[in-house]
């Protein structure tokens, strides 16, 4: 039973990490319909930022943000105008391409910098633990959560009761519209796809403390935040932060009555279930 | 108020519009008619700045606006009710409204402008909290209508609000229109009604296969049999 417990608490913290991870990539998506195949890779680049300030400047993960995430803003926003809208208009497939050569290169600029070896980036309360009854969890896992909930709900509101929020969505909804209504509709994508970096710069700093990380890792960290969003419902953020501990549970249970191997395979299995009985997602969408 | 000069634009090379030139007067209701594809959506999309002009200059108060951006437009008052209506539909009646006020010239008003809306066109307050893509066509209409208003235009221009709607509603249509035409806006009618625009027009222009065919005062132009040919392509 405690055992149980211990695998639902697990699951529930770092399934809210997944879904953070996940609100970035749906974010960008919602308003350029846009799948950004390099997800994890920058996720594992805002992770790498984190390891090289502690280890030039004995940061800690949390102040480090300060520095990674308009880093990661200004990135995305670059990345967004120099690479992406030349050719939005294209085909699809065209941008796919594009972020999946960006994914390689960010992949092998980490590896060029850093090696191929498994780094950690520690901070202050990465030993330290929460007892919670029988079940005891990392603090930084518990930060993360909160943080993820936190900004999971800040966005929530930010988009649903602010003129930001509600050009956002209507460059979503109907972009001609939006144009019309005066919303310079390439400069919201622009700043939105910043704001997908930016909640990764976050994810990172939460996720890093005690996490190894490897250059290799990047890809599973899309296949993951993929899942998450489509079992969402692509652009439903209640959704996809349920998403988020649907598979960060599963993982924690699969790992702890199955193996460590099957662990790892239990996400895809439950999602390929889920979306043969619910093809809209968890919720639909938004 | 607006001068348009020898525009002319189109899509990859095949220009849908030639050598238009328009003028519409302060206050004035202007018509602009034309059967299907005669290039009437692509002209007021290039007054509204989401189609280039590939030449030609558009004056809007004696400035040369053919270079600015969609936003800069709206800014000055040009305000464009799409054709479809094109309203949000996932979002409430009053998010669409406050979405037509988000404009840096219209936003410190927005709460007058969406109550003297919502005075306008009372069906608008019955729904004021449904999500816009469950109204009904003629709403739907009035809501583009109404997010187009609270944009304080100087110059409203609408495209088609009559199609697709029943009878009943294309009456209403027509009676707001005179209604802000009464009260001193400047109104752009595309439309492809040719009856009704007449009748509520004060000035006319018929497009066929983009250039300007018939010009002139409405009723002139009803009798005009260049008006007519336009419309049956002959």
């Amino acid at each position: 039973m405690d055992e149980l417990l211990q695998a639902l608490a697990q699951g529930f913290l770092v399934g809210s990490t997944y879904g953070l991870l996940a609100l970035g990539m749906g974010l960008i998506y919602s308003v350029s319909g846009l799948v950004n195949f390099a997800h994890g890779d920058f996720f594992s680049l805002g992770m790498y930022l984190c390891f090289a300030l502690f280890s030039a400047f004995a940061l800690d993960p949390y102040v480090s943000l300060v520095i990674t995430l308009p880093a990661m803003m200004l990135i995305g926003a670059g990345v967004y105008q120099f690479l992406i809208r030349p050719i939005a208009g294209h085909h699809l497939l065209m941008v796919i391409q594009l972020t999946l050569g960006l994914a390689l290169l960010v992949q092998n600029g980490i590896l060029m910098v850093f090696g191929g070896q498994f780094e950690r980036t520690p901070s202050i309360v990465e030993s330290k633990l929460v007892l919670l009854g029988p079940v005891v969890v990392r603090m930084p896992h518990v930060i993360a959560c909160l943080a993820s909930f936190g900004i999971a709900a800040a966005l929530y509101v930010l988009l649903r009761s602010t003129d930001w929020g509600r050009a956002i969505r209507s460059v979503h909804q109907n972009a001609k519209a939006a144009a019309l209504m005066g919303i310079d509709v390439g400069r919201v994508r622009m700043l939105t796809f910043a704001a997908g970096l930016g909640l990764l710069a976050i994810a990172a700093a939460l996720i890093v403390p005690g996490t190894p990380m490897h250059p290799s890792l990047g890809l599973r960290y899309t296949v993951i935040t993929l899942i998450v969003m489509v079992l969402g419902g692509m652009t439903n953020f209640v959704g996809i932060m349920l998403a988020g501990l649907v598979i960060g549970i599963s993982e924690a249970l699969g790992t702890i009555y199955l193996s460590d191997m099957l662990g790892m395979l239990m996400p895809y299995l439950i999602f390929v279930v889920i979306m043969l009985l619910r093809p809209q997602g968890l919720l639909k969408a938004a | 108020m607006l001068e348009v000069h020898g525009l002319t634009a189109g899509y990859g090379g095949n220009p849908v519009l030639e050598d238009v030139r328009i003028e519409i007067g302060r206050g004035k209701l202007v018509g602009l008619l034309g059967a299907n594809n005669a290039g009437k959506s692509t002209f007021i999309n290039c007054l509204s700045g989401v189609v280039p002009a590939s030449s030609g200059r558009i004056l809007f108060e004696g400035e040369d606006i053919t270079r600015l951006s969609p936003k800069s437009r709206v800014e000055r008052g040009i305000i464009q009710v799409p054709e479809g209506r094109l309203v949000f539909p996932d979002m409430s009646v009053r998010e669409n409204l406050l979405l037509g006020g988000v404009n840096a010239t219209a936003r410190p008003r927005r709460a007058e402008r969406i109550d003297y809306v919502l005075d306008l066109l009372p069906r608008l307050k019955e729904r004021i909290g449904q999500a816009a893509g469950t109204l009904s066509g003629g709403e739907q209409q009035m809501l583009a209508i109404g997010r187009g208003l609270v944009a304080e235009p100087r110059l409203l221009m609408l495209d088609e609000p009559s199609l697709g709607l029943a009878p009943r509603f294309v009456q209403y249509v027509f009676e707001i229109i005179d209604k802000l035409h009464a009260d001193g806006l400047t109104v752009l009618l595309v439309e492809q009604n040719l009856n009704l625009t007449l009748r509520h027009s004060d000035y006319c222009y018929v497009l066929e296969r983009g250039r300007v065919v018939v010009e002139g005062v409405s009723a002139h132009v009803k009798d005009d049999p260049r008006t007519k040919s336009a419309y049956l392509g002959l």
